[in-house]
C-alpha cells in the first residue's frame, strides 16, 4: 500500500438534524490525501473543517451523522467498521492532536502511564521495560527529555504538554495524523517549536497530516497542500505555492489579505486625522509613575514611569508573549487591580484614590475592549443592554429615543446593521459581531482614552483586519487616544504610533513601529518577529533550521538592556538605566 | 453550517425534530412538569378541602373510632362508611380531615423555613464573595461550623425546652440550619461571576456595587438559587417531620408528622390501623417525590450535559 493514498474522501456530506431543520455541515467533499503529505484545512468557525475531521475518527457529536459519501483509509473503508474494528483504527491508524493539550491530559497521572495506556489498548499487555523503551521513545522524538515520563501535567508549560499528546499520538506509527488546531492556544515562540516537532515527526514517521487551522500564515509555513473550506463546502484546494501566488476563490483571497505583513501594505487608510476632544485639564491625560506591580514573590511589572499627554490621538502598543505583564498593565490602567508600588494618575488624579464623583468621571473616559468578546455580554439581556446602560449612566442620553439613535450610529461606524444585531441575545452573535459591539459601545461613550486589550485574538483570521480597522477609526475619525495590548507585532507594527516591547515585567525596546519592528535591535524583539509565521514561501520558519534555539535567544535577551528608539510627540517613556 | 435545505422530513426525523424542540426550551422538562404537578396536587387539596368538607371532624371525637377506608374491614368487622371516606384514627378523628389540614401545614413549614435560609444564604454569600476579606473569612468559617453540627440534636433540644411551638416557630428554628449550603453555593458563584467579562464590562460602565449584584449576578443565578431552595425545601421538612414523629412539633396543630406520631403511640401498628399511619406516609412519599422531580429537573435545566435526547 505504499503508493496508495492514506486517506480518499468520495463525496462525503455531514449532517446535523436541529428543530428548525437539517443543517448540512459538510457538503459533498472530495480530497485525497497521498502519504507523507502535509494537507492544511483552513476556514472559518464552523465551516465544517474539524467536522470532517472527526467524522474521519467515526466521532461525529451526536445527533451529527454521515448523510452519503465513502472515507477510505488506506484501503480500509471506515464506514463499514464495527465499533470495536473502530476502537482498533483509531490511534494505530489514525492519530488526533486536541486543540486544547492542557484539557486532554489526565491530571492525575503522570504521563508515563497515560502513553502506556494506548499501546495497552491495542497490543495487549507487555512488559514495563518494553513499555518505557517505547513512551522513552516517543519523548524522544518530540524533543521532550526522558524524565518527563514521571511529571505530572500540570508541572508542564503549555507546549510541552502539547509536544506530549504529539508524542501520545505517533506512538503507534499512524498512517494518518489529524492535529485540530494544535497551537491555538500557545504563545508565537512556543507555536514554531511545536509546529517544527510536528513537522519533523511526520516526516519521520512518513504518515499523511491533515492540519486544522484559520491562520493562513501558519498555514503557509507548515504544509503541501491546502484545502479552503468555507460553509462545508471545498472551495479551493492545491498546492500551497499555487493558493498563495494565484488564489482563484475570492474566500481565498480575503484569507490571504487579511494576514497584516510587518512591512507590507496597510489595511488601514492613515489619510484623514481628528484633533483629540477638547481637554479642560492641562494635566497629561495618563501617567504612570514608578508603577509595581508583584504577585506574591513574582514581580509582574518592573518599575515603569511614562505620561500620555493625550493632545493629539496616538495609538501606543504594548507587545509581549503571555507573562509579560502586558495584561497586568492594562487593568492597572482601569484601575481593577492597584499597582503594588507607585501611582496611576488621570488628569493628575490618582486613581485608586478617587470619590465617587470623580470615579464616574474617570470611567465615563477610559474604556476598554477586551479579549473574550463571548464572555462580555451578560447572557440574560439583549446585547443592547450593554451599550445603552453606560450611555444612561453617564449622563449622555438626552431621551429615549436619543439613546436609540446613538446605539444606531455607532452600529453603523462599525459596519453592523443595527436592526438586526441590537434586539438579539449574546448567543445568537457571533465573536466577530460581539467584538464589533463593544467597539460599538467604546463609540458611543467616547471616551478620551480606550484600553484595547487583545482585541482580536479570539475571532477568526478573516475579521481580525477589519475589527482592527474599527478600532484604528476610533482615534482616526473620534480622536480617541488607544493603548492597544497585543502578542501580535505585525498588527502593532501597522496601527500604532509608539511600540513597547515587554518581556518579563521590563521594556526592552521601545520607539516607532518602523523602527522597532521593523528593524529590531533587541535580542528578545527579534525572537518574536522570528516566530511570526506569515504566507511567504521563501521564508525559513519551520523548517527545522537547527540555528534557531530560542532559549538561547532568550536567555541572550535577560542579559542585553533596553533599547530605546526614538521617540514620538506626546508620549515620553522613562528610560530604565540598565535591567534588573 | 449555515446553510439549511428544506429536505422534506420522514416521519422518525419529525418526531426527533419534535424532542429537539422540547430540548430547546430547558423549562419544557418532563420532570420538572411531574414534580411540580404533585406538589401542585397537594396544595390544590388543602384549598378544595376546605371547601367541600367539614373541618370541624379534625377534633378528637368528632368521628366514630378507628373506622377503616371504604371498601375495608377493620379487625372488629366494621366496614368503612362514606361520611369518613379515608377512615378515622384513635382519637375520633377524620383522617381526610386531618390530611386537608396536615398536609398543606407540613408543606407550610418546609417553604417558609426554605424561604427564610435561602434569603440569609442570599444575603450572607453576596457578602462573602463580594466584600471578601475578613469579612468572607467569617462568613465562611462561621457556615462551615453550622453544617458539621446535627440539626436535629440541637432542634431536639430546644423543642423540648419551649414545650409547645407554632408552625413558624418551628419554620424559624429550622432555617437556622438550612442557610449554611446556599451560602456556600452562592458565595463560589458570585466569586467566579465577579472575574466574567461582562461584570468587568458593568464596572466600566460605572455600575453600583448594588446594581453589579441584584442587575447583572442575580439574573444569572436563578437556575441555581431555585435548586438550592428546592433541596433546602426537602431538608426541611425531613427535619419537620422528624421532629413531629418524636412528639417534639406543634402539639395543637395537625400535621402529617404528628399523626404518624399519635399512630405509632397508640399502637397502630399492630392493631392492623394501616390506614392511620399509611396514608400520611404515603402524602409525605408524594411530597418528597414531586421536591426530588423538581431537583432534577432544575438540575437539568441549570446543567445543559445532562439534558439528553430521548
Amino acid at each position: 500500500m505504499t503508493d496508495k493514498p492514506v486517506l480518499t474522501l468520495r463525496d462525503l456530506s455531514i449532517e446535523f438534524p436541529t428543530p428548525t431543520g437539517v443543517v448540512q455541515a459538510v457538503k459533498n467533499l472530495d480530497l485525497t490525501i497521498q502519504k507523507g503529505r502535509r494537507v492544511g484545512f483552513i476556514g472559518e468557525s464552523g465551516s465544517g473543517k474539524t467536522t470532517t475531521a472527526l467524522a474521519v475518527m467515526q466521532m461525529l457529536a451526536e445527533p451529527g451523522r454521515i448523510a452519503g459519501g465513502t472515507i477510505d483509509l488506506a484501503g480500509i473503508d471506515v464506514l463499514s467498521l464495527t465499533e470495536e474494528e473502530m476502537r482498533q483504527t483509531r490511534l494505530s491508524r489514525i492519530a488526533y492532536i486536541p486543540q486544547g493539550a492542557m484539557n486532554s491530559l489526565n491530571p492525575v497521572m503522570r504521563i508515563e502511564p497515560q502513553m502506556w495506556d494506548g499501546i495497552i489498548a491495542h497490543e495487549g499487555n507487555m512488559d514495563r521495560a518494553e513499555l518505557k523503551r517505547r513512551s522513552d521513545e516517543a519523548l524522544i522524538s518530540v524533543g521532550l527529555p526522558v524524565h518527563t515520563a514521571d511529571l505530572y501535567p500540570h508541572e508542564l508549560s503549555g507546549g510541552m504538554k502539547q509536544r506530549v499528546c504529539i508524542a501520545m499520538g505517533i506512538i503507534l506509527n499512524p498512517d494518518l495524523i489529524i492535529a485540530d488546531e494544535p497551537t491555538s492556544a500557545l504563545d508565537v515562540v512556543t507555536q514554531r517549536q511545536v509546529m517544527q516537532t510536528l513537522k519533523d515527526i511526520q516526516k519521520k514517521i512518513g504518515s499523511g497530516l491533515i492540519l486544522i487551522g484559520h491562520d493562513m500564515g501558519l498555514m503557509a509555513q507548515s504544509v503541501d497542500e491546502l484545502a479552503v473550506l468555507k460553509d462545508g463546502e471545498l472551495v479551493e484546494h492545491g498546492t500551497v505555492q499555487q493558493i498563495l501566488e494565484a488564489p482563484k476563490h475570492p474566500y481565498t483571497k480575503d484569507l490571504i489579505s487579511s494576514v497584516p505583513l510587518v512591512g507590507g501594505d496597510s489595511f488601514l487608510n492613515p489619510d484623514r486625522a481628528a484633533a483629540a476632544p477638547a481637554r479642560d485639564s492641562k494635566e497629561p491625560l495618563l501617567r504612570f509613575e514608578n508603577v509595581r506591580k508583584n504577585y506574591g514573590a513574582v514581580t509582574a511589572l518592573h518599575p515603569m514611569s511614562f505620561t500620555l499627554q493625550g493632545d493629539t490621538p496616538q495609538i501606543i502598543s504594548i507587545v509581549g508573549q503571555s507573562g509579560s505583564g502586558k495584561s497586568t498593565m492594562g487593568s492597572i490602567m482601569l484601575g481593577f487591580n492597584p499597582p503594588s508600588e507607585g501611582r496611576v494618575l488621570f488628569e493628575g488624579q490618582d486613581i485608586q484614590a478617587m470619590s465617587q464623583g470623580q470615579s464616574l468621571e474617570f470611567r465615563k473616559n477610559v474604556q476598554a475592549v477586551f479579549q473574550d468578546p463571548y464572555a462580555c455580554f451578560n447572557p440574560f439581556y439583549r446585547v443592547n443592554h450593554a451599550l445603552k446602560f453606560p450611555f444612561k449612566k453617564f449622563g449622555l442620553a438626552e431621551s429615549e429615543a436619543h439613546t436609540q439613535r446613538a446605539m444606531e450610529d455607532a452600529c453603523a461606524a462599525v459596519g453592523l446593521d443595527p436592526d438586526l444585531v441590537l434586539q438579539r441575545y449574546p448567543h445568537q452573535l457571533s465573536g466577530g459581531q460581539r467584538q464589533r459591539l463593544i467597539v460599538a459601545r467604546a463609540l458611543m461613550l467616547s471616551p478620551k482614552l480606550l484600553i484595547a486589550d487583545e482585541p482580536v485574538s479570539m475571532v477568526d483570521a478573516s475579521l481580525r483586519a477589519s475589527i482592527l480597522a474599527n478600532i484604528y477609526d476610533l482615534k482616526d475619525k473620534y480622536g480617541i487616544s488607544i493603548l492597544y495590548i497585543t502578542h501580535d507585532l505585525a498588527t502593532a507594527y501597522h496601527v500604532s504610533d509608539y511600540v513597547m516591547v515587554l518581556f518579563k515585567g521590563h521594556v526592552v525596546e521601545a520607539g516607532p513601529p518602523k523602527e522597532v519592528i521593523g528593524a529590531p535591535q533587541h535580542p528578545y524583539t527579534q525572537l518574536l518577529i522570528d516566530s511570526i509565521p506569515w504566507p511567504d514561501l521563501h521564508r525559513s520558519w519551520g523548517d527545522g533550521r537547527q540555528d534557531w534555539d530560542p532559549a538561547k535567544k532568550e536567555a541572550e535577551a535577560a542579559k542585553a538592556g533596553a533599547v530605546y528608539r526614538g521617540d514620538v510627540q506626546g508620549f515620553d517613556l522613562a528610560k530604565a538605566a540598565t535591567l534588573g | 453550517m449555515t446553510s439549511q435545505d428544506n429536505v422534506p422530513l420522514t416521519r422518525a426525523q419529525i418526531r426527533q425534530a419534535k424532542r429537539i424542540k422540547r430540548f430547546d426550551n430547558p423549562w419544557m422538562n418532563p420532570k420538572l412538569i411531574w414534580g411540580a404537578g404533585l406538589l401542585l396536587g397537594i396544595i390544590f387539596l388543602g384549598i378544595i378541602g376546605r371547601f367541600i368538607w367539614d373541618l370541624d371532624l379534625v377534633f378528637t371525637g368528632s368521628s366514630p373510632l378507628k373506622l377503616p377506608p371504604l371498601g375495608f374491614e377493620n379487625l372488629r368487622g366494621q366496614s368503612g362508611v362514606i361520611d369518613h371516606p379515608i377512615g378515622t384514627d384513635g382519637g375520633g378523628r377524620d383522617l381526610l380531615a386531618l390530611i386537608i389540614v396536615g398536609a398543606p401545614n407540613t408543606l407550610f413549614v418546609g417553604l417558609l423555613a426554605s424561604f427564610i435560609g435561602m434569603s440569609i444564604g442570599i444575603f450572607l454569600g453576596f457578602s462573602a464573595g463580594f466584600l471578601g476579606g475578613r469579612t468572607d473569612d467569617v462568613i465562611r468559617v462561621g457556615a462551615d461550623v453550622m453544617i458539621t453540627i446535627p440539626p436535629l440534636l440541637i432542634l431536639v433540644v430546644f423543642q423540648s425546652a419551649f414545650g409547645d411551638v407554632t408552625l413558624t416557630m418551628m419554620a424559624l428554628l429550622i432555617a437556622g440550619f438550612v442557610w449554611q449550603s446556599p451560602t456556600r453555593l452562592i458565595r463560589a458563584q458570585v466569586l467566579s461571576m465577579k472575574q466574567s467579562g461582562y461584570v468587568q464590562m458593568a464596572q466600566l460602565s460605572g455600575a453600583s456595587t448594588g446594581h453589579i449584584m441584584f442587575r447583572e449576578m442575580m439574573p444569572n443565578l436563578v437556575p441555581y438559587l431555585f435548586g438550592s431552595f428546592i433541596a433546602s425545601v426537602t431538608t426541611s421538612i425531613v427535619t419537620a417531620v422528624g421532629l413531629e414523629v418524636l412528639g417534639l412539633g406543634p402539639q395543637r396543630i395537625p400535621t402529617l408528622g404528628r399523626t404518624i406520631y399519635e399512630a405509632i403511640n397508640a399502637g397502630a401498628l399492630i392493631q392492623n390501623l394501616w390506614w392511620w399511619w399509611g396514608i400520611p406516609t404515603l402524602l409525605l412519599a408524594v411530597i418528597f417525590i414531586g421536591l426530588l422531580l423538581i431537583n432534577l429537573g432544575l438540575d437539568e435545566v441549570s446543567n445543559p450535559r445532562l439534558r439528553k435526547l430521548s
